[in-house]
Order: C-alpha cells, then structure tokens, then sequence
C-alpha cells in the first residue's frame, strides 16, 4: 500500500518565474519577442528558428508551442497580455525562405529575404572550441547596426526597430559582464544585403602569455613534465598570440573586474566567437500594419515609389522615433556611434 | 500383448518422422492414435468402443496415406526416398517452391512408409540426377536466375517498372530536399575576408561601449582626492562638467524633434520620474493636466518647471 502512496506522490508545478516587464531601474519596457513560423517549415528552418529563439534569449519564449492551426491572431492575442513587442516569424514560400520582423500590435512589419543561412550548429562544426559558457544566454545581447547611417528612410526604419528589439544598454548602470553576446547588423549598400552574425564576446588580459592566463583560469595544476625549471614555465612564451597586431584596435581598459583574469588596471583584448546563426537578408518590403496594411516600402517597385509612400516612411520613421524617446532609452553607445565606424 | 507388441513396433517405424517439425494433421491424430495404448495402465485394457473408434482411425489414416500415395504417382514420377536423399529432399523443397503444401505434405509421407521407400526409390534418383544437373549448370550472371522463360519477360518488366519508379522517386525526393534546404549554406572552416570584417566591426562596437562604460562609471579612478593637487583638478573637472551639461540641455532639447538618432546626456539621473525627459516623453504622462481639468495649470509651466528642478539637482 505504502508503494502506491509513494508513487500518487503530489507533482510539484514548475516555478514559473516571473520576468518583470518594465526596468526597475529605468522605468522602461523590456522589448518581448516571440518567434515563430507560419506555413510548414523543413527541417533546417525549424533549426534556425529554434537558434534565432535562442540569440533573442532571454526576453522570449523560447518553447513556444505552435499548431497548425494557430493564426497569427493568436498570437497576438497572447502577446498583449505578456508583454511581447516583437514578432519574428518565419516562412518558407516555395522559392525562398522569408523572416519578417514585426512590431506588435500594430506593426510595422519589415520583410527580409533569407538570401543564405547557416546555423548555428553549423558554426560550431567549423570551429575546434565551440565556446558555449554558463550564462551565455542570461543577458541579452548588444545590437550593432553599421552602414545603416547614409540610406533611404526604409534603413532608417530597420535601424529603429531592430535597435527596440533588445532592451537598450543604460552605460551607467551595466554590468560589464552582463555583455557577453554581441549581434551585428552589416548593411552593405552595393548588393543591398544585410550580414546578420551572432557573436560571444570573450575578454582577456593583454601581455600574459596563454600557460598563465589558463593557470589563474582553470586553478589546475599545469602540467611541468617538459620543462628543464619551473622558470621555464613563466619565462618561455607558448606558441605566442595569434593576432597580436590585430589587438591594439581591440584593447579596452575595464572600469571594473571582470572574472579572475581581466582586471581593471589592466588591458584586456575583446575576442569575439561567432555563434550563429548566420543570416543574409534582403530587405524587400516593409508594410504599415503587422503583416498587413499599405507598402510603405517595396524593394521590387523602387523606381515606381510615389511621394506619398515616402512621406508615409517618414511619418512611420518619426513615430518610431517617439516611441523610442517615450520609453526613455539610455544612449546606447554601441549602436549610435557605429554610424561612425565605417 | 499384441496390440501392445503393434505399437511399440508402430513407435519404432515413425521414429523418424517425430523429429521432422513439419506434420499434417492426419499426422498428428495418427500420433495420438498409436500412442495412446502405450501410456495406458496394464491393468485397464481399452473398452471396446474405444478399439473401434481406434480401428477406425487408423484403417482412415491408412486410406489416405494410400490415396495420398496415388495422387503422388500421379502428379510426379519421382518422390524422394527416406534413406535415399534426405539431403536433396530438403534442397528441393527449399527452391522448388512452386509446389503446394499438400505435395509437400504427400512427400513427407511418402519418405516415412517402408513401401513408399521401395516404389519410388528409382524415381527419385532421377529426380536427384536432374535437380543437381540443374544446380550443377554454369548460368550466365542473371539477376532473375532460371527461370521458365515467359515468367523471366514478366519479371524483367517488373524489376524495370520497378526501378524507373524509384529513380522517379528518388528525384522527386532530392528535388525536394534541394528546395527544403535553399539558402542553407555550410560555413567555410576559415575566416574569409569578409567574416574578418565583420568580425572586426562588431569589435569595434563592444570597444567603444567599453570604453564609453569605463569613461563613465568611473572617471575619477586615476585621481586621488585626498592629494591637494589632484582633487583642484576633480572640482574643476565637476564644474566643467555641470556647465557643459546645462548647455547641452538647453541645445538637445532645441532640435530633439529633428534628429533621429540623438545622443543622450551620460549623466541622466539613473530613476526615470527623476530625469527631465520623463513627463515630456512618456505618453501617459504627458497630457495628464489637459485630460481630467484643463483650466488649473498649464502643461508648458509644468515642464519648466521639472526641467528647472532636474538641472539644479
């Protein structure tokens, strides 16, 4: 008897924990994201979905359940009461796979051809020492936007919205650790195509050599088997850095500690690994509604755009704008100042 | 004594065939039949409607064993022997799949009766000679194997038919997954040029956050303001900025409408009600005065009035 009792034991429900909706410091509305597809997806998409799910981390639902017979109004019906402000959905028409980015409820909705992607596993496979370490994933990641600055109204518009996709970076309250993803956004003019990459950010200490920064790292006994002295070990520079001419431009000072090797007082490299997953998109049409309502922007009829439609983009571009202002983002250093980059 | 002598004998002569795992029924009740007397207790002896219905039996299981025999001769001239061809019997049975299990049944039979054994033993060598001239025979490489001829057409056709629709399949299948995986690119294992660029404006980006981060949580790190020298430098430091701030103020808030992308002040206070911003961008905020009571305040006092309090804070 006292078996079956053992095993009618009570299930304890999961601990949902609540993710507030609004920066206790700022007073600021998270960005939310959902993504999700539309229509059947093969095998591959249904992996990029799950990495694109992955890279939005952690404001998003990352086991988000959809069915057949979901309508995107569903989804939005949901999306209200959670807080979600994003949609990314993807769908694969029979000629090329689509990513349309959209803010809730009311839209816009950019539209991207998926020119070429990989995943993330994919990355990996390329790489010796995929790095994957614990709370990769509990930060959301910066965004850098570059050649985006001298375009039409249409980048604009993506630059704004892809810029409200993550929560925006107060520099004076972050956490230096808390950045350890990195997204980056290349438009480049010539072929109209936008480089999607996803990047871990990784720093280390400038002018150690790897023996010792792996000592202070790992805290386990080197092994000395080879060596003529224990000198030897401190003395005598392993195989050297790979890229050590690149590192001046990638030098920072830290205003704080980070972990056991970068400290303050010190230069440290910033060494970014790609992630994935990896994306070129084409922009190829933005709509006023979500995924609904008037062109404001098609790639196809770019000769044929009217002055009402543009003067429908700098409205749509100025409203954006305020929406931004009114949730009182912080400068984002990163993103705005990459303008200058190029 | 007799009956019993009989079924011992009986045991004897289908001892063979109880090792053969393949029997007929009639087999079967003919086991049971010969060996019931066996198990019998000594002191009872079967009733005598129970050695009719025996009788019976057995004179049925002799009849068909005949009949079966006859039906045999019919059909083929030759049946294998029991002590003969055990071995090709079991070959034969293998490929010759053509025949019904009754034959084979027959067959089976035939090799446990002694007088099967005497009649067909000549048969059966025959059968023996040409089955294994038939194995014996060099055949071209033919995927079909012997085969009577117009079967052989039929079954070219089918294995034919067969093969256009899987290749048809095939293709379809591979057109399928060409479409499924369009786009899907497997990255090179090197860094190419463009990967370095990239690479190296993302950097860029995390670099100047850094440096933007470190500028402004902690300026003030390299000086000391206990020396005299360096907290002159510090007041001055904070003076320069207070002023430099109230101008910039004065002038984002002048073209803040224009500019799409503005830089924001570094030094905003960290508590959004706290920045002077705060009632002028938030939506809900905004128009509170003219919602509920519009003649109390006005809206641009207000304002002022914040922005006033924010800078001297």
């Amino acid at each position: 008897m006292a078996r079956f009792r053992n095993r009618k034991m009570h299930v304890k429900p999961p601990v949902v924990k609540k993710q507030p909706s609004v920066d206790h410091i700022r007073g600021e509305k998270i960005p939310k994201s959902f993504v999700f597809s539309r229509g059947k997806l093969p095998c591959s998409l249904k992996q990029l979905e799950l990495d694109l799910r992955k890279l939005m981390l952690p404001h998003t639902a990352l086991r988000l359940k959809e069915k057949k017979r979901n309508t995107l109004k569903d989804f939005l019906n949901v999306a209200g009461p959670m807080g979600v402000t994003h949609f990314l959905i993807l769908s694969k028409p029979k000629t090329i796979p689509h990513l349309r980015v959209a803010r809730t409820p009311q839209g816009p909705t950019l539209t991207f051809e998926v020119h070429e992607y990989s995943l993330a596993a994919d990355v990996a496979r390329t790489q010796i020492r995929p790095r994957c370490p614990q709370g990769l994933f509990n930060n959301s990641p910066l965004i850098v936007l570059s050649g985006f600055g001298n375009g039409g109204q249409h980048l604009k518009l993506t630059t704004v919205i892809f810029q409200n996709i993550f929560p925006a970076i107060d520099i004076n309250t972050v956490k230096l650790s808390s950045c350890q993803r990195i997204v980056l956004l290349n438009y480049n003019a010539e072929t109209n195509l936008i480089d999607f990459r996803h990047y871990s950010i990784r720093l280390q200490p400038v002018g150690v050599s790897r023996r010792i920064r792996n000592f202070v790292q790992s805290h386990r006994v080197p092994d000395l088997s080879s060596l003529q002295d224990v000198s030897d070990f401190l003395a005598k520079a392993g195989y050297g850095s790979e890229s050590e001419a690149d590192e001046e431009s990638a030098t920072v000072s830290l205003a704080t500690d980070l972990g056991r090797v970068n400290r303050a007082s010190m230069k440290s490299a910033v060494k970014l690994q790609e992630m994935g997953p990896r994306l070129t998109l084409r922009l190829v049409k933005i709509e006023d509604g979500l995924c609904s309502g008037g062109a404001i922007f098609n790639q196809y009829d770019i000769g044929k755009s009217t002055k009402a439609e543009e003067d429908a983009m700098e409205a749509t571009a100025e409203e954006e704008t305020e929406a931004k202002q009114e949730t009182d983002e912080e400068a984002e250093a990163s993103q705005e100042t990459d303008e200058d980059i190029d | 004594m007799a009956a019993k002598l009989q079924s011992i004998e009986a045991a004897a002569v289908k001892g063979p065939k109880k090792r053969k795992p393949n029997h007929g029924k009639t087999g079967n009740a003919s086991k049971k039949t010969k060996q019931y007397p066996r198990f019998e207790p000594m002191t009872k002896k079967p009733s005598k409607k129970m050695k009719k219905l025996f009788r019976k039996r057995s004179r049925d299981y002799n009849s068909d064993d005949e009949e079966e025999m006859k039906r045999e001769v019919d059909l083929d001239p030759g049946s294998p022997g029991g002590d003969l061809g055990n071995n090709d019997d079991d070959k034969s049975m293998d490929v010759l799949k053509d025949y019904n299990e009754s034959d084979e049944d027959a067959m089976d039979k035939a090799s446990e009766g002694y007088q099967g054994i005497i009649k067909f033993a000549e048969g059966s060598r025959a059968f023996r000679m040409a089955f294994l001239s038939i194995m014996n025979k060099n055949l071209p490489n033919d995927p079909l194997g012997p085969v009577l001829s117009a079967h052989k057409k039929l079954v070219a056709e089918k294995l034919a038919d067969e093969d256009a629709e899987h290749k048809v399949k095939s293709e379809a299948k591979k057109e399928k997954h060409l479409v499924a995986e369009k786009g899907h690119v497997k990255p090179a294992g090197f860094l190419d040029s463009k990967e370095k660029f990239l690479i190296g404006v993302a950097t860029k980006g995390v670099v100047k956050l850094f440096n933007a981060v470190k500028k402004v949580q902690n300026p003030q790190k390299s000086l000391n303001p206990s020396k005299s020298k360096d907290a002159k430098a510090l007041s001055k430091q904070r003076k320069e900025a207070f002023i430099s701030e109230l101008k910039k103020q004065t002038s984002t808030s002048a073209f803040r409408s224009s500019k799409v992308f503005q830089t924001k002040e570094e030094s905003e206070p960290g508590w959004a009600p706290l920045r002077d911003s705060y009632m002028l961008t938030s939506s809900k905020l905004k128009d509170w005065d003219k919602i509920e009571d519009p003649p109390t305040v006005c809206g641009n006092d207000n304002v002022t009035f914040d922005e006033s309090s924010s800078e001297e804070d």
